[in-house]
């Protein structure tokens, strides 16, 4: 067994402060709505947003990430950093994902020494690049040798469940509702992992009009305990 | 693949504060009509037209549009741009533009409309220097089909990028497949049947005039749905649901109207269509 995977679970924690506590991308807007308001809304829109732009945006770029890090193709790797940046139309979402991406990158440079986080930490001070926390995550597990579905599922897991345990606070949901809703979507992750597998490049970005829309809208929503 | 159903290509630029076509050519089932000059401004306004009717099993059309320095453009189509079904291969049409510094164009086509058991993939590039204008509008329809069904159409994928510069600002991906998504449910149209997309870059754009934007569309917002944020760069996007055609038409009008005024100080012509 590679004990390399809790290196990556490490990552995956929610306690890792990146931020990800402060963003709903979107929910809290139907939170206010009351279009969710217990678990079972909750978990139809979390299901929306995990098949319906999840993947199709970070899912599918650490997927290629992965693959163009194994061929040395950096270029690709900054490709991706750019286009997760410009495909995230709501403003909060998009500087909300570039600021957790910085802050994991100050994060894991403390643990690791790779010589790609220096060169992107580099871009983003130059203002060559943006930083997102996808990209950063499937750099490390390329690092450990971590296999790139079990990457990617692990990078899928740590948005869902940071989501979760919002949702948990801000519905509010009792804890065992939150459990049970990452219980159930442990197998949505499996097969949301195996959908990116034969997603093409050309896929990339697609969202859904819903949800965009109520992450631009939450910019303007009453109350919020949420950034995005 | 070079083989196109329809190419159309349009240069404009600016003569003695008129802007005039360099170069039009046009070939198959694409071609455009002389400009119309709707005031004195000298911005010309080109009317697209698919003489076909409608697009048809595997078409394929390519427009390019340039714009040079100075240069003052509307587009718009003639009607509404209506896909049939496509039994083997989707419809494709890919649209190119080239914006030079300190050129403004406007890109407002009519809806689309889907017909039941269509397949059509649809991609905007726009290429602008910092200092070009833009201002770019499409709807979504939920389509036709004979027995009055919504979404019955096979699929449909749209695509816009936005490059300043050489680098890519904006990636609009929208994909919709009605046979395997629940169109009313959360997340996509949310019981609403248009989709109606906004795209706005320009140097003057400022968080004033998207709360200005934001409270001309919050009046009234009860038969419809939006959304409004800044682009990463000078720019921004507005989302519509809606449930006709003419709710985001209006809306989308009222909106140009307001930056023309903010920006220019000036009234948007109104397109006509015969």
């Amino acid at each position: 067994m590679n004990p390399n995977i809790l290196a990556l679970f490490q990552l995956c924690d929610s306690n890792l402060p990146t931020g990800a506590f402060s963003h709903s991308y979107g929910l809290e807007t139907y939170i206010q709505e009351d279009q969710v308001h217990d678990q079972a809304t909750f978990a139809k829109w979390l299901h929306v947003y995990l098949h319906e732009q999840l993947i199709y945006s970070d899912g599918l770029a650490s997927h290629l990430v992965y693959e163009a890090l194994e061929k040395e193709d950096f270029q690709t790797v900054w490709k991706f950093d750019r286009m997760l940046t410009v495909q995230s139309l709501p403003r909060e979402t998009r500087d909300g994902t570039q600021r957790m991406g910085e802050r994991m990158l100050s994060l894991v440079e403390a643990l690791y020494d790779v010589p790609v986080l220096t060169e992107y930490r580099k871009r983003i001070k130059e203002k060559k690049s943006f930083g997102h926390s996808a990209i950063v995550f499937t750099i490390i597990g390329h690092h450990l040798g971590v296999p790139k579905s079990t990457t990617t599922l692990y990078y899928l897991y740590s948005v869902i469940s940071s989501l979760i345990q919002n949702a948990v606070r801000a519905i509010p949901l009792g804890q065992t509702a939150g459990q049970k809703t990452i219980q159930q979507f442990q197998s949505e992750l499996v097969t949301a992992t195996a959908k990116i597998e034969n997603l093409a490049e050309e896929d990339f970005g697609i969202t859904s009009p819903g949800l965009e829309l109520a992450q631009m809208k939450h910019e303007r929503v009453n109350i919020r305990i949420f950034m995005s | 693949m070079e083989n196109w159903t329809g190419t159309l290509r349009l240069d404009v630029e600016e003569r003695q504060g008129k802007t005039v076509a360099k170069n039009v050519y046009f070939q198959g089932a694409l071609k455009v009509m002389r400009p119309i000059y709707h005031d004195n401004s000298g911005q010309a306004c080109y009317y697209i037209l698919n003489p076909g009717g409608g697009y048809l099993d595997g078409d394929r059309y390519k427009l390019q549009f340039s714009l040079k320095e100075q240069a003052k453009l509307t587009l718009t189509t003639q009607s509404a741009t209506k896909v049939y079904k496509t039994p083997n291969q989707h419809a494709y049409q890919e649209t190119e533009f080239f914006l030079k510094k300190g050129s403004y164009l406007e890109y407002i086509p009519d809806p689309l409309i889907m017909y039941r058991d269509a397949q059509y993939v649809q991609k905007n590039v726009i290429r602008m220097e910092k200092g070009a204008t833009l201002i770019y509008s499409d709807i979504l329809t939920p389509g036709w089909s004979p027995d009055g069904d919504q979404f019955s159409y096979d699929r449909l994928r749209l695509l816009n990028e936005i490059y300043m510069d050489d680098e890519l600002v904006v990636y609009d991906h929208i994909k919709v497949n009605p046979a395997e998504q629940d169109m009313q449910s959360i997340g996509f149209m949310e019981g609403y049947t248009h989709l109606g997309s906004m795209f706005v870059i320009g140097e003057q754009t400022n968080a004033e005039l998207l709360d200005k934007l934001h409270h001309l569309m919050d009046q009234n917002e009860q038969d419809y749905k939006f959304g409004l944020s800044m682009l990463s760069v000078k720019g921004f996007s507005i989302r519509v649901l809606a449930n006709k055609t003419q709710t985001i038409e209006r809306i989308f009008s009222e909106c140009h109207q307001l930056i023309s005024e903010d920006w220019f100080n000036t009234k948007p012509a109104f397109l006509r269509k015969y």
